[in-house]
């Protein structure tokens, strides 16, 4: 998922560094700052989540939860994600300080788009469907990501369908994992603490 | 045949998650010595092209990736030898050869000069044969080489490790960001009421 420096094309990382920094601009601008714990929290979430490596088959995954984030803070994915993926460049080295603007829209973009199409599904007032929802938000989000990271190499210069069918089946494994988390994460907040994802109005009195 | 071929494709793609790219290179003589491979392990497959070109792009060469992720590249000049190896899905890795780790008797900007230059200079203060001393030092650099390349890989693979600290000083400092954004916005409600 984190595109490392030198891969990209100059055109496509300034690109990515607009976008990525219109992207951080609403999501502060539309931040609710009574939530900016929450913010911290997923934040510090993604951050580990990259680095845990669980060892699946003959490789390894790790999460993204860019789903879960983008269902939670919706535009606040943008800084959450930017902060946390500054934090990996500097300390794990996953990235770099150039393609930072690219991949924080990579990621985030499709946490974003999922806030919008999932939303209205993970408040429902049944539980099964919200899981449901969940899991497509969850695999969903990666999807969308590998797909613009395949764009992103694509525009750079690498076939498309070569990087796509690439990243795609190296993702498999991962978006049916992050779909069970993020159904999971979904039913747990929503017992819980259904004001974590903004939904508590919307189901509680059905 | 489409379940190998997905198969295949499988095994090709999944050193492609999100791993570092790890690798280097190293002068034996006038062999350059490098390796590729991920920050889990796995070593970059065979036939991937690596292509070096001296300080100011002009290609010197392209050879293959070999057996375990290991490549070779015999040094005509004393140059700097930038290599660049790209693995797919946005791996790609450059690194460096200086020219200083090359030995002396290779010329610095024409490749005809060769190990006549450094012998000659050598007698007088070598008691030796002239093609011993050069087969000696040769020697010597191989097995001393030989000797490193473990230390040389275990050290890189502890540069790649992050450690606890480095995982608890990024949560640290989420929350030390979160606390100056909970604060301004404190201050900001205090002095409005």
């Amino acid at each position: 998922m984190h595109i490392v420096d030198g891969a990209l094309s100059v055109p496509v990382l300034a690109t990515g560094a607009v976008l990525g920094l219109i992207g951080v601009a609403i999501g502060l601008k539309k931040m609710d700052y009574d939530h900016l714990p929450q913010v911290g929290v997923l934040s510090a979430a993604f951050f580990i989540a990259s680095y845990i490596h669980l060892p699946l088959g003959f490789s390894s995954v790790h999460l993204i939860l860019n789903g879960l984030i983008g269902l939670a803070l919706g535009w606040a994915a943008f800084p959450a994600l930017l902060v946390a993926l500054l934090l990996q460049a500097v300390f794990f080295g996953f990235g770099g300080f150039l393609v930072l603007g690219v991949n924080v829209v990579n990621i985030a973009l499709p946490g974003l788009l999922v806030y919008y199409l999932c939303r209205h599904g993970i408040a429902t007032s049944s539980p099964k469907g919200a899981a449901i929802w969940g899991a497509i938000g969850g695999a969903g989000s990666i999807l969308l990501t590998t797909i613009m990271v395949a764009g992103s190499l694509a525009l750079s210069g690498e076939a498309f369908i070569l990087a796509a069918k690439a990243t795609l089946v190296a993702h498999i494994p991962v978006m049916v994992v992050e779909g069970f988390v993020t159904a999971a994460a979904v039913l747990l907040i929503r017992k819980v603490k259904p004001e974590f994802l903004n939904i508590s109005e919307d189901w509680e009195d059905a | 045949m489409r379940k190998t071929l997905l198969l295949v494709l499988t095994l090709m793609a999944c050193p492609a998650f999100a791993h570092n790219i790890v690798g280097g290179v190293y002068a034996i003589g006038s062999l350059i010595e490098g390796e590729v491979g991920f920050s889990d392990g796995i070593m970059a497959q065979a036939g991937v092209p690596v292509i070096i070109t001296d300080g100011k792009g002009n290609k010197l060469g392209e050879v293959q990736v070999e057996e375990e992720g290991l490549f070779s590249f015999e040094a005509t000049r004393q140059i700097d030898h930038h290599f660049s190896i790209d693995l797919g899905s946005g791996h790609v890795l450059n690194t460096l050869l200086p020219a200083d780790e090359l030995p002396d008797s290779l010329g610095g900007s024409t490749p005809t000069e060769t190990a006549a230059t450094v012998s000659s200079a050598n007698t007088s203060a070598v008691s030796l044969n002239d093609v011993d001393s050069v087969a000696l030092q040769q020697m010597i650099e191989r097995a001393v080489s030989k000797q490193v390349k473990p230390l040389r890989k275990e050290l890189q693979a502890y540069k790649e490790k992050a450690s606890l600290q480095d995982i608890l000083g990024g949560i640290g400092y989420i929350f030390g960001l979160c606390g100056i954004g909970i604060w301004l916005r404190q201050r900001k409600s205090e002095s409005q009421s």
